[in-house]
């Protein structure tokens, strides 16, 4: 994952064992190490914003929900990318019953907004089973075993699903490549 | 295109490959034109897939969260039992 470090698995320990022993206020320091990951995955799965958020702050409060049974064993951050994935799903299969479009309203400057929105339209319109390890290996950049533990399949499967994703990306990208 | 030219473009795409055959590859393609396209097309899609920075989380999104994250977990706090001592005795009976 970009950005970790030594000290962020230090860190997460520290945080998850005063967790477990009751402490709700390191649920904040867990935020603060994964929050942002959280939600630029959720953000990138959904499409929108404020289901983003939600899922987001859901995603933390199970971790305190079931903050007796956690463990830092380095399994940890996989486990939490595996519970935002899960409320995504069913997300998003409120929206396939109620046909909510995704929020395009992404700020930023012209040119690169239309850039984020091209790629962030033409992630959303991939079936999710390409957008998935699209986010995780590609924008997350997220190992494949770690990526194929949270999607739960091999690696040779996520693999497959990860080429095929890039090449249908590429499709419907087409004219925007250089 | 053959399939296992395919997987090497794919592994190519994702800088996946040897540094060696890495550069067989690219000196394949110089005399390919159809495989040189499909490299260099899938190479950019990844390389626009991963600068395409969405910009979306903000202070304001961290704040919003968070806050969401209290409200929650303070109405979860609020629908725990009370302690034993707190808690509506029932007269014995018998």
């Amino acid at each position: 994952m970009p950005g970790e470090t030594n000290h962020d698995s230090l860190q997460e320990k520290r945080w998850l064992t005063a967790l477990n022993e009751g402490d709700t206020k390191a649920l904040g320091g867990i935020y603060e190490l994964y929050g942002e990951r959280i939600f630029r995955y959720t953000f990138r799965m959904l499409g929108n914003r404020s289901d983003a958020e939600d899922i987001t702050a859901e995603t933390f409060l199970r971790v305190l929900r079931r903050s007796g049974e956690l463990r830092a064993d380095g399994a940890f951050r996989t486990w939490l990318f595996r519970i935002a994935r899960n409320l995504c799903i069913d997300k998003m299969r409120q929206h396939k019953l109620m046909e909510l479009p995704p929020d395009a309203s992404i700020a930023g400057t012209e040119e690169k907004s239309t850039l984020r929105i091209t790629v962030q339209q033409a992630l959303s319109e991939l079936p999710a089973e390409y957008r998935e390890p699209l986010v995780l290996c590609d924008l997350e950049e997220m190992a494949a075993r770690e990526a194929a533990e949270v999607l739960k399949i091999s690696v040779p499967a996520l693999k497959s699903r990860l080429y095929r994703g890039r090449r249908a990306l590429r499709d419907k990208l087409g004219g925007t490549q250089e | 295109m053959n399939t296992i030219y395919e997987k090497l473009v794919d592994m190519y795409a994702g800088e996946e490959l040897a540094e060696d055959l890495n550069a067989e590859l690219e000196e394949l393609a110089a005399t390919n034109p159809t495989l040189k396209s499909d490299m260099t097309s899938l190479r950019a899609t990844v390389s626009q897939l991963q600068n395409s920075d969405d910009g979306a989380y903000t202070e304001e999104t961290h704040a919003r969260i968070l806050m969401k994250i209290y409200a929650r977990a303070g109405e979860m706090q609020q629908g725990a039992p009370e302690p034993i001592y707190l808690q509506y005795q029932l007269p014995m009976s018998g």
